[in-house]
């Protein structure tokens, strides 16, 4: 397998603290709507716990990107040597059609400049030898970047519950599972 | 889809309406016998339509003056085979239109009847990406079929002749009867589907642009078909309004998936 780069989500680590969002707006200054990274708390029907858990989700830097498909002037490309997907703003016109095609609801339309746009990986970062800003930022680790030609670790599920099913985009995300605190009993000792 | 998108949903309606009208016009022409009644006004208003959905469509984008930039996809991207069929499409019509005299020139009428549908395939595909699992199918490809079948053969009465509007007045009648019972299941079946296409059942059946649209668009023209055994000369109008509205519960209360992130699918 060629390197492909994608997020880790510690979801046992993860407390929502929401810093890689900040983060990421304080890296990229994006208006008030556009959010490149997101905190989604998991709905108490997964995770039936007065304490919460969390998936810190941005774009998925799929192997078989719907945004990159969908462009009409070819203005997303995927890197060859980091299969990062990168959008080309010089490109975009505007059309919202990335917008309403990607099934995690990546690209999101700025107004400002009334062009799409969307989470980079931070790719010149990763140029210049340094992590993402939300990866960097998470005070708990909770966030990682990864290989996955290489990624084995145990446990590692690509489609948690809360997180939709598309094999055929095969979203470059890995996550952990929260677990549920456990209560131990008197039958348990 | 979430949003409005009024300038989409004009320019799928309108467009639409002109292939209906093109491909009606077209075979009454050609493949059934008798009058062929006003060719020239038919082809007029065809192009009215399709020039003014064209014109809406540049609304929805950021930078409409590189809108020409969308064709350079074709290999991969549907919008751009879409940009592509509208745009020989509409060049066809005009060109039927300028050349009209009596009948349209065979060989235009035919191509442009036939990129026409082409289009509506290609309209069908744009429309049905993965992040909508309702209409993650074949259905927008069936909405707009009808869509193109009830206003082409709704406006075609206005420029046949007497003795083709019983024929007329059939194919809209049947369209009238397919759209009722599409529109009325589809929803119901969304229901029984995955957590988003539930949702996406729910927020059509509580909307009331789509009980507008069915009673509207599909059950008054049908009654006043039954009523006077012909179609009046407003009905089509009537029609139209109820696909616009049909169209706005398309892309209002279809639901994405994100919108359910964290929770089950």
């Amino acid at each position: 397998m060629k390197k492909q780069y994608a997020f880790f989500i510690d979801a046992e680590r993860c407390i929502g603290c929401f810093t890689c969002a900040m983060a990421c707006k304080n890296q990229y200054h994006q208006p008030e709507s556009v959010i490149w990274r997101q905190v989604y708390p998991i709905k108490e029907e997964i995770y039936p716990h007065r304490e919460r858990a969390f998936y810190s989700l941005a774009c998925n830097h799929c192997e078989n990107p719907t945004c990159l498909n969908v462009c009409p002037v070819v203005a997303y490309a995927k890197r060859e040597k980091d299969g990062i997907v990168v959008h080309d703003q010089e490109k975009c016109i505007g059309c919202g059609n990335c917008i309403r095609s990607c099934p995690y609801g990546v690209p999101r339309y700025n107004p400002e400049r009334k062009k799409a746009e969307k989470c980079s990986f931070c790719w010149q970062r990763i140029d210049a030898g340094h992590k993402p800003q939300c990866v960097q930022s998470c005070p708990v680790e909770a966030l990682q970047i990864v290989d996955l030609a290489t990624f084995d670790k145990p446990g590692a599920v690509q489609y948690p519950p809360g997180f939709p099913k598309y094999p055929k985009l095969n979203p470059s995300v890995r996550f952990l599972m929260p677990r549920l605190p456990r209560i131990t009993g008197r039958e348990d000792i | 889809m979430s949003n409005l998108e009024l300038p989409l949903v004009f320019f799928t309606v309108l467009s639409q309406t002109a292939i209906g009208l093109v491909v009606i016009s077209t075979l009454r022409q050609w493949a059934v016998e008798g009058p062929t009644g006003s060719i020239r006004g038919e082809w007029i208003t065809a192009s009215a339509f399709i020039v003014v959905g064209m014109a809406a469509s540049f609304f929805h984008l950021g930078h409409p003056f590189q809108g020409y930039t969308a064709l350079k996809h074709l290999d991969k991207a549907w919008l751009s085979r879409e940009v592509l069929g509208v745009s020989i499409f509409m060049g066809l019509t005009v060109l039927g239109m300028l050349m009209a005299k009596g009948r349209i020139n065979g060989v235009v009428a035919f191509g442009a009847a036939l990129v026409g549908l082409t289009t509506i395939l290609f309209m069908g595909m744009t429309y049905s990406p993965p992040s909508y699992p309702a209409i993650n199918n074949i259905l927008p490809l069936v909405f707009f079929l009808i869509t193109a079948m009830l206003l082409g053969s709704s406006f075609a009465t206005w420029f046949a002749p007497v003795e083709k509007k019983a024929w007329l007045t059939r194919i809209l009648t049947v369209t009238l009867i397919v759209g009722v019972v599409v529109y009325l299941i589809v929803p119901c079946v969304w229901l029984s589907g995955g957590a988003v296409m539930a949702q996406t059942g729910w927020a059509w059946i509580g909307s009331s642009l789509y009980w507008g649209r069915l009673v509207i668009g599909l059950l008054l023209p049908l009654a006043m078909i039954w009523m006077t055994r012909d179609v009046p000369v407003w009905l089509p109008v009537v029609i139209l309004l109820g696909e616009i509205m049909g169209r706005m519960v398309f892309f209002k209360d279809t639901l994405h998936a994100a919108g359910n992130l964290g929770g089950l699918y």
